[in-house]
């Protein structure tokens, strides 16, 4: 303990300053962990709808896509069991001021009257028999209040017959809630059920629908967390710098401690101690960190998670002693680890050793070329490991060949710092600042290199998932120009699109969209949530006639756009998106059983087009095909296309006019896609701020390296000022050490974001998601992250070098 | 009467010591001409490093003048004191303080390129092959023995033909062969390059070739002995 005393946080004290940055380092590392998982914990937290607040505890949930006929719940009521039928329909209502809340139908016994929860009805100022106008499947109604009930969710509830009328849904249910008798057997009652509903109907046990949920959210939340890592791993590499520097400059005092007797274990455990430390410290800080920044995440998450999964509601950020131990833990565990590699060095100095630090790192110099040999090995091993094929849904083998691609680039990082220095010999040697520089990173090879190693990391991280977002961004921008062909898009003036609800159309509207003088075409489309292999899914529904006619569906290399579509119309074939086919494994030609209606219907892949809207997936059939099962189905949503030269501006209006009674809103093609740019841009804005996290955690080491380099430097500084330099001079050259640091991060940094952008795009979103993205980097963006990044370490070097400055010449000069 | 390039007019200097003033130069006076080899004799402690650092403008008198070349060092600017040490003033030290990062040649280099002189590999050679050491000028220093780190040291220090020559404990680090090598050159620096040497020694072979010795005792002037 007077050791750790003595010889660790003694200098940790007369360090403060850097002592400071490495906490603060592994703080924010560890609070980009715990915030990611919070944050997604509360975004992704209550799936729970607003419908069991009201309807209390429920054994099974009967569902099917395109309703329930409502006999079946005298069939139902008919079975010799005490349970509970609970009928149930849902739908939207929008009220002024407030937006869609939930409407739901349900059982009460004819009462009159809408019930409210008291959160609402205060917003709304209604009181009991207020009146309430409403816009429900696209028609203004009016509903009274007929009893206010306790309760923090947003909805309505009204008796199921007159939801039917409002939402025009008659003779249907969306769903049975079944509550089984505590007497029951519940196996019997289940198996009874099932012989008598249609087999295509599907029985959901409580909290089913929640590990759907998040079993389809897991990819997303896995790679989010992946993705947080980043910046536990640059500090990873600036813990293990900051040990090896402690060990370095503690070379002598361990020899010394060797030769009067100090085991081997000793040593070891003295920097591990040290690096506990830091761990222990900055994993706390970081927890707290974490919580705060988890607040200021979720909404991201959750909006990500509402455009293109499921609809949430955010929970409270809630940080348990578990989760905040765990992140300690965390944060101890990665000090440890990274500092085993110095630690143990440390334990090898021999008693006898008084090894000079030029003799030392000469020796990190002989040691360049075996760090290349490992850089090709591990470079060969990450390229096995992405070939490998997904584990459950993980793409593991992507994970791994990140890992191994860092590992690679972190063993050349040391032969990067020798090729730049022999690369700029003679643009070094015209300014004596540039000369000391260049030879003074070399001279430090070893710790140069974990700086450069580290920075590259961050700035690899930061280029790949820039390419990988670029790319995506762009392939996205290529498909909706070709999926979105129409002119004007029509749907229901429900909530906002989400990427399971699917409000109807008044069924009134198509005929009328076809009607307008100018529109060339109507496609109108159905939109059902379905199950298939236990996985959410959309079975969509369209005139793929006029898909084929004015569309440009782009459809998997060799496969005949004109000849699939035209073979779907009045037939048991369908069309499948790319991530569907990907996600359960089905070709062309293969057959699907997809529930529809009542029926278990089989389908014939005709074809797999390119699709990026939901990595759930896609399976279309013509209208002929789903009205063939599900007669009444309302469509979903109408693409209007116009005649050529007619005036969209003019039939938008004229559209709005004609349907004002049935609350649609039209949208032009390009509001379309500004919208769903908008919606990928906020998509990918957590990814930015994560990769910011993790630069200024590289800038952080970079200062602190650089810092450490100033002070163990600081009597060949001082001799600087013997030999005629000016403080500005000194100061110019630690500058020019960060712009070579910069420099020399930003090239290994370029090749390995090069290589694990290839990873990310073509193993990690491919296996995760199921889509095929195309290569584009952008360029533009890329350079300018480049500079600012470059600029940003050359500021990093502002305050070292203001110290190398102020360094009083005579007293380091005359220290030793 | 020989000019002095270097003077001292009752020089002393006090440091603060926990808060404790502590004098480490009591009012010392002495002067050096040209082509001068001045040493200075006494214990360890009692102010020598501290006088050559006065002397080489690196630092400045509590109370008394530095002179160099009849300038006081105290009302330089800063800019005036960066130039004064780069073009005028030479120093060696005891650690050789050869930059381990820097070849042997671009060592003696350095002076010359902190001062943006042109030609500089060309007068670092000659200073080199002065020395003897032009065969080890691709040499890292550490592959050096001490006497050639400290004749590169020299090599160094006069790289700039400096008017002063300043050098602590030369030899202290040394055996008697490379010792004396060692001096010859500086003895050789006086009288050929007319550098005025001021040299803080223990050994009785550097005090040898001084024309003064000074001999200091806890910060004051005990002797001067002319030959």
């Amino acid at each position: 303990m007077k050791l750790l005393r003595t010889l660790i946080l003694r200098p940790l004290r007369r360090d403060p300053l850097r002592t400071a940055l490495t906490i603060l380092s592994v703080a924010l590392g560890v609070a980009v962990v715990v915030a990611i998982d919070l944050a997604g914990d509360a975004a992704t937290g209550s799936f729970r709808s607003s419908m069991e607040t009201l309807g209390g505890k429920t054994d099974l949930r009967i569902l099917a896509n395109g309703g329930i006929d409502e006999h079946w719940i005298a069939a139902l009521a008919a079975l010799p069991f005490n349970a509970r039928w609970s009928p149930v329909v849902e739908g939207q209502a929008a009220i002024s001021g407030v937006g869609s809340v939930p409407l739901y139908g349900v059982d009460l016994a004819g009462a009159s009257g809408i019930i409210v929860p008291d959160g609402l009805a205060r917003r709304l100022g209604l009181t009991d028999k207020s009146a309430l106008p409403v816009t429900v499947a696209g028609r203004a109604q009016e509903f009274h209040v007929g009893k206010i009930i306790d309760s923090a969710a947003e909805f309505i509830a009204l008796d199921i017959a007159d939801a039917q009328q409002a939402l025009g849904r008659f003779g249907k249910l969306d769903r049975i809630d079944v509550t089984v008798g505590p007497a029951e057997n519940f196996a019997a009652v289940e198996d009874a059920i099932r012989r008598t509903l249609p087999s295509s109907y599907l029985m959901q046990k409580p909290g089913a629908r929640n590990e759907e949920n998040q079993r389809m959210l897991r990819a997303f939340r896995w790679n989010l967390r992946v993705l947080s890592y980043i910046s536990l791993v640059v500090g990873a590499f600036l813990i293990y710098n900051t040990i090896s520097i402690s060990v370095v400059r503690r070379r002598a005092e361990i020899g010394i401690l060797r030769a009067i007797g100090a085991a081997r274990s000793t040593i070891l455990a003295l920097f591990l101690a040290e690096a506990l430390l830091f761990g222990i410290a900055g994993a706390a800080l970081g927890v707290v960190l974490g919580r705060a920044l988890a607040g200021a995440t979720v909404g991201l998450i959750a909006d990500t998670v509402n455009a293109l999964y499921t609809t949430s509601r955010p929970t409270p950020v809630a940080l348990t002693s578990a989760e905040a131990w765990l992140g300690i833990f965390t944060g101890a565990a990665v000090a440890l680890f990274s500092a085993l590699a110095p630690a143990r060095e440390a334990m090898q100095v021999a008693p006898t050793e008084a090894m000079s630090r030029g003799a030392h790192e000469h020796r990190a110099r002989l040691r360049w070329r075996r760090g290349l040999v490992w850089s090709a090995g591990f470079a060969v091993v990450a390229a096995a490991a992405s070939q490998a094929e997904q584990i459950s849904g993980y793409p593991i083998g992507g994970y791994a060949a990140a890992l191994f691609s860092i590992a690679a680039a972190a063993m050349a990082a040391p032969a990067v710092v020798i090729a730049v220095n022999r690369g700029t010999r003679a643009v070094a040697r015209r300014r004596v600042e540039s000369l000391l520089a260049a030879r003074s990173l070399t001279a430090s090879l070893s710790r140069t290199a974990v700086v450069v190693a580290a920075l590259a990391t961050a700035i690899a991280m930061m280029a790949s998932v820039g390419i990988m977002v670029g790319s995506f961004r762009e392939t996205v921008a290529l498909w909706l120009d070709t999926q979105l062909r129409a002119d004007l898009y029509v749907r229901s003036a429900g909530p906002a699109a989400t990427a399971e609800v699917h409000p109807p159309l008044a069924s009134e509207v198509p005929p009328i969209l076809a009607a307008v003088a100018g529109v060339a075409a109507v496609d109108v489309f159905h939109g059902l949530e379905f199950h298939y292999r236990g996985e959410r899914a959309t079975l969509g529904a369209g005139n793929l006639e006029v898909v084929r006619r004015y569309g440009r569906l782009r459809f998997l290399p060799g496969q005949n756009r004109d000849a699939i579509l035209r073979s779907l119309p009045g037939q048991d074939r369908a069309i499948v998106s790319e991530p569907f086919a990907n996600k359960h494994n089905v070709h062309a030609g293969d057959r699907l059983t997809i529930p529809i209606g009542e029926r278990n219907v089989n389908l014939t892949i005709a074809g797999i087009y390119f699709e990026y809207s939901s990595s759930q997936g896609y399976v279309i059939v013509d209208n002929s095909t789903l009205l063939k099962y599900l007669p009444n189905q309302p469509a979903t949503n109408a693409a209007v296309y116009l005649e050529r030269g007619a005036d969209a501006a003019r039939i938008q209006r004229e559209i709005q006019l004609r349907t004002a009674a049935y609350g649609v809103t039209v949208a032009p093609n390009a509001t379309l896609r500004r919208g769903a740019i908008a919606i990928f841009d906020r998509t990918f804005a957590i990814t930015w701020a994560l990769e910011a996290v993790a630069i200024v955690v590289a800038m952080l080491g970079a200062a602190n390296s650089l810092l450490a380099l100033v002070l163990d430097r600081r009597r060949e500084l001082g001799l600087l000022r013997y030999l005629g330099a000016s403080a500005r001079q000194v100061s110019r050259m630690i500058l020019t050490e960060a712009a070579f640091l910069g420099a020399m991060a930003l090239l290994l940094g370029l090749a390995l974001g090069f290589a694990l952008s290839l990873v990310l795009v073509f193993v990690v979103n491919k296996q995760s998601f199921g889509w095929t993205i195309q290569f584009h980097p952008p360029l533009g963006l890329l350079a300018g992250a480049f500079l600012l990044v470059w600029c940003v370490t050359v500021v990093a070097g502002l305050y070292p070098a203001r110290v190398a400055a102020r360094l009083n010449p005579i007293d380091v000069i005359h220290e030793e | 009467m020989v000019e002095s390039r270097l003077e001292l007019r009752a020089v002393s200097k006090t440091y603060r010591n926990g808060g404790q003033p502590v004098e480490v130069l009591h009012e010392v006076s002495l002067a050096a001409a040209a082509g001068t080899v001045t040493a200075l004799l006494g214990r360890s402690g009692c102010g020598k490093t501290t006088l050559l650092n006065l002397a080489g403008a690196m630092d400045f008198p509590t109370s008394g003048e530095v002179l160099i070349d009849g300038r006081a060092t105290a009302s330089l600017s800063e800019p005036e004191l960066t130039a004064l040490r780069r073009n005028r003033v030479g120093f060696v030290f005891q650690f050789f303080q050869l930059l381990p990062t820097l070849t042997v040649l671009e060592n003696v280099e350095l002076p010359l390129l902190l001062s943006g002189t042109r030609n500089s590999l060309d007068t670092a050679r000659d200073r080199l092959r002065w020395v003897g050491l032009e065969e080890k000028s691709a040499a890292m220093p550490y592959q050096l023995s001490g006497g050639q780190m400290q004749r590169a040291a020299i090599a160094r220090a006069l790289v700039n033909s400096p008017d002063l020559l300043i050098a602590d404990e030369p030899t202290g680090n040394l055996d008697t062969a490379s010792g004396d090598q060692v001096l010859a050159l500086i003895h050789e620096a006086a009288s050929r390059f007319g550098a005025t040497v001021l040299i803080a020694t223990h050994s009785a072979e550097a005090a040898a070739i001084a024309g003064t010795r000074i001999m200091l005792r806890d910060g004051r002037v005990q002797s001067i002995e002319r030959r």
